[in-house]
């Protein structure tokens, strides 16, 4: 059967050569192929021409390259391995590539809780800056619809004859209202009629805190002169602050001062110096590199952070493959009853979702009422802090993720074990050996080094086990003087903390650390490349 | 010492050893289904209950049944609790998002492995090696990115932008690559002179690949889909900033909302782990000789 296959095979030469060109020619013009094509490629085009409607020139341009390289790769017999691809490194693109550059980009950027609109809306929000300009003053009053928005009725206090109703309004009890919504339009109301819905005594309004959300909110006469709401009972006419100039500076109406936009500082400064209304997104070139290299701040707890990850990282993947090599070995072993039982109970860590066993260890460890302490506490043995103790902390962590990081060793060592042959076992057995000696001198010379590659990748794995440190310990407890910074922080929970948490939002800086990270374990992957490169050929 | 006890001693000192680590191993497993049977909060942390402490109101709880809780001891004065959305609905989540997804990784990852392992094209190799790199960058710093792609993306179409669990399945989709190298090892080990026999009898590349290589390497399959849909089952970081809503979160999400620092719900956590995590663990275990062979052909952990 052999022979027979590789005799059809030399007639055959290599797949994908002249031979399938000749029944590409034979094809009909109009295939199903063309029509399937058609079927992406035609709807995939009207949802570029919507993107590019909206507004987003940039985006619609990126999609269409991607539209057309579609088209390309499924029409063209010139590339056919390309058609297997494209569907998986298209999503490759967009959520690993794409993901990955913009954090670089917003790495070289100012971008922080306090520099976060881009300069484009900082600049709006300033061109919707007003002042009470004293001209018109007006009564108020608000009418519940049924809906449950709200109309806003205006009526100028020296002319009644001057009636407005506003559109529809969304307002959130208590809630300040977004300030950089568009004005609210008003239209003339006639003398006789009144607004739809349930109108509000003042006393309701106060009680409800619907002056807070209407406080911020402006509106627009159909003159295009606007009003605001100018303490608790009345509206006023209002002036925008700031003018306009040519050359990008802003003057303000009410005092004659200047303001212009700083774009290395990200905000706009008058001529003081002085910081004038919200931080803007701006280039900062390499300063949030050198912020981590230099700031103190932020050196101290990094460089601390950066150590004991890599302590981390050593210590989980040394002592997992120790417990996995050991346990493999013993049940390789021929003669032991309910090596499969065994096998199965202990494989148990890695079946269960990892999320779920780490909730249940912090459980187990909590402090007051956990098992653990429990347990040592009944022994009369030394019962630790594993939640204020660093120390503690560090060595929950630890125990935690060799319990569940074991099981894979053991997966992995025994595949390498089984593809040992057991006839070198033979020879040393003559020469009255025993198996300590024979696993250390016979077995694992044989097993390292196809192992290397994996240890590596694990190594890589748990420097950036996030979800293991964030739900355990959250990297608690703080570091002293750390800012942000916990004592058993990772760096990829730093950065995430740097990014998300409340307190410090700091996509700029979150994002160099990131770079650098990348960086780190793009090292070690590509290392492992070289190395396993001997194993296995691409 | 006589050959015979010596090797009797071994035997047992193997089975204590064993035996300890397995103690160790079902030990936090026990305490989490008696701590969902135990009235009142209490973190997993006995191994039997008397039968004045049992109470099945986390069960209720977790399955959406309604259910009586005492409020004031004095008075005799009761409430009825239920959960809403119903945390089953979570468990549905999750299983759909990891489904959904691991069948696409399994789509797109064996169609890029055919690719890679029986073409010969150019920027082959270069290709193989970037995706294994890059995807080194991990995903939760991609996070901001995502935010932004998504909302985006939902401006346009309500049903994939943030919040929604397409969104989410189409985040994952994205992890192929480590996948892709895994299958590409399987499918290098089945010889190609029966695909090349096929392409003689005048059969396509495409119906080679779909009629003859996937059959064959349904066991790789199952182990990339099996991988895939415990590693989305455990995802949280993601899914916790995309799934914003208490009807759209995940099993992840849910299960870690029941813990909070002010108020630590174990008896519900405890709940939602067990119906969850058993389903899961059986088939892992019931696909075990699979997945071995899987992971010690040189795959790699996600």
């Amino acid at each position: 059967m052999d022979g027979y296959r590789s005799r059809r095979c030399r007639v055959a030469g290599t797949p994908g050569d002249s031979n399938t060109a000749t029944f590409v020619d034979s094809r009909p013009a109009l295939s199903i192929r063309h029509l399937l094509v058609a079927l992406f490629a035609l709807p995939a085009l009207y949802l570029d021409f919507l993107a590019y409607e909206s507004g987003s020139v940039w985006i619609a341009l990126g999609l269409l390259i991607v539209i057309g390289l579609g088209i390309y790769v499924y029409l063209s017999d010139r590339v056919e391995a390309y058609r297997y691809l494209f569907p998986g490194l298209f999503g490759f693109g967009l959520f690993i590539i794409f993901p990955l550059v913009y954090t670089v980009f917003v790495s070289v950027t100012r971008y922080s809780s306090s520099h976060l609109l881009p300069y484009e809306r900082a600049l709006s929000l300033l061109e919707q800056e007003t002042f009470p300009s004293g001209e018109v003053s007006y009564n108020y009053k608000l009418f519940r619809q049924d809906s449950g928005s709200f109309v806003l009725f205006l009526e100028d206090d020296k002319d009644s004859s001057h009636r407005f109703v506003s559109e529809p309004l969304d307002l959130k009890p208590g809630k300040e209202s977004n300030l950089s919504e568009p004005p609210a339009k008003l239209s003339r109301l006639n003398a006789d009629t009144m607004p739809p819905g349930k109108a509000l005594e003042f006393a309701q309004v106060v009680r409800e805190k619907l002056y807070i959300p209407l406080r911020g909110r402006q509106f627009i006469l159909p003159d295009g002169a606007v009003v605001g709401a100018e303490g608790l009972q009345k509206c006023g006419s209002r002036q925008r602050l700031w003018q306009m100039n040519a050359d990008g500076s802003l003057t303000n109406l009410r005092d004659g001062s200047k303001v212009r936009p700083n774009f290395k500082q990200g905000y706009f400064v008058n001529d003081k110096g002085d910081q004038v209304g919200v931080g803007f997104q701006s280039f900062s070139g390499l300063e949030n590199y050198t912020q981590i290299l230099t700031d103190s701040r932020i050196q101290g707890p990094f460089l601390r952070i950066f150590i004991w990850t890599v302590v981390f990282s050593a210590l989980s993947v040394f002592g997992g493959l120790c417990i996995g090599m050991f346990l493999s070995v013993l049940l390789e072993w021929k003669d032991l009853r309910f090596r499969k039982v065994y096998r199965t109970l202990l494989i148990l860590p890695y079946a269960v979702p990892s999320l779920l066993s780490i909730l249940i260890f912090k459980g187990l460890f909590s402090q007051d009422f956990g098992a653990v302490n429990e347990f040592l506490r009944a022994l009369h043995l030394f019962t630790p802090d594993w939640e204020t103790n660093p120390w503690g902390a560090r060595a929950m962590i630890l125990l935690v993720n060799l319990w569940l990081g074991y099981p894979y060793m053991m997966l992995v060592c025994t595949g390498m074990l089984q593809s040992v042959p057991s006839t070198i076992y033979e020879a040393s057995a003559l020469d009255g050996s025993n198996p300590v000696k024979d696993f250390f001198h016979l077995t694992l010379p044989l097993v390292f080094p196809p192992l290397i590659p994996i240890l590596v990748a694990s190594f890589a794995f748990n420097f950036n086990n996030f979800t293991l440190v964030y739900l355990l310990t959250g990297g608690g407890p703080r570091m002293i003087g750390g800012g942000i910074a916990g004592e058993t922080d990772l760096l990829v929970t730093y950065t995430f903390n740097l990014a998300f948490r409340d307190s410090g939002t700091n996509y700029g800086l979150a994002s160099a650390i990131a770079t650098l990270l990348f960086c780190i374990v793009g090292t070690l992957a590509w290392i492992n490349l070289r190395l396993s490169a001997r194993t296995i050929k691409i | 010492m006589k050959p015979q006890t010596k090797l009797r001693l071994r035997k047992t000192l193997a089975h204590a050893c064993l035996i300890s680590i397995v103690v160790v191993v079902l030990v936090p497993f026990v305490m989490v289904a008696v701590a969902s049977l135990r009235k009142g909060e209490f973190p997993p942390s006995v191994l039997w209950l008397s039968p004045d402490q049992l109470s099945l109101e986390h069960w209720k709880f977790v399955l959406g049944i309604p259910y009586r809780e005492l409020v004031n001891a004095a008075t005799g004065e009761t409430r009825v609790i239920q959960a809403s959305p119903s945390p089953v609905l979570w468990l549905w989540n999750s299983v759909l998002v990891s489904g959904c997804s691991s069948l696409g990784i399994i789509l797109l990852s064996g169609t890029a492995a055919y690719a890679f392992a029986r073409m010969r094209f150019r920027f082959r190799a270069s290709l193989l090696r970037t995706l294994l790199i890059l995807q080194m960058f991990p995903a939760v710093l991609s996070l901001v990115a995502y935010y932004v792609i998504l909302d985006y993306i939902g401006q346009h179409f309500h049903f994939i932008g943030l919040n929604t669990i397409p969104g989410l399945i189409a985040i994952y989709l994205a992890g192929i690559s480590v996948n892709i190298w895994m299958i590409k090892g399987y499918f290098e080990t089945i010889p190609a002179s029966m695909e090349e026999s096929a392409r003689i009898d005048g059969a396509s590349q495409f119906q080679t690949f779909v009629r003859i290589l996937l059959p064959i390497s349904a066991p790789i399959f199952a182990v990339v889909f099996v991988l895939s849909f415990i590693y989305t089952m455990s995802e949280y970081p993601v899914a916790s900033v995309v799934l914003q809503t208490t009807d759209t979160w995940t099993l992840a999400v849910g299960a870690n909302s029941f813990l909070y620092e002010q108020q630590k719900l174990w008896g519900r956590f405890a709940a939602l782990a067990v119906l969850g995590g058993l389903p899961i663990t059986v088939v892992f275990l019931l696909c075990q000789r699979f997945v071995a062979s899987g992971i010690s052909s040189g795959a790699v952990k996600e």
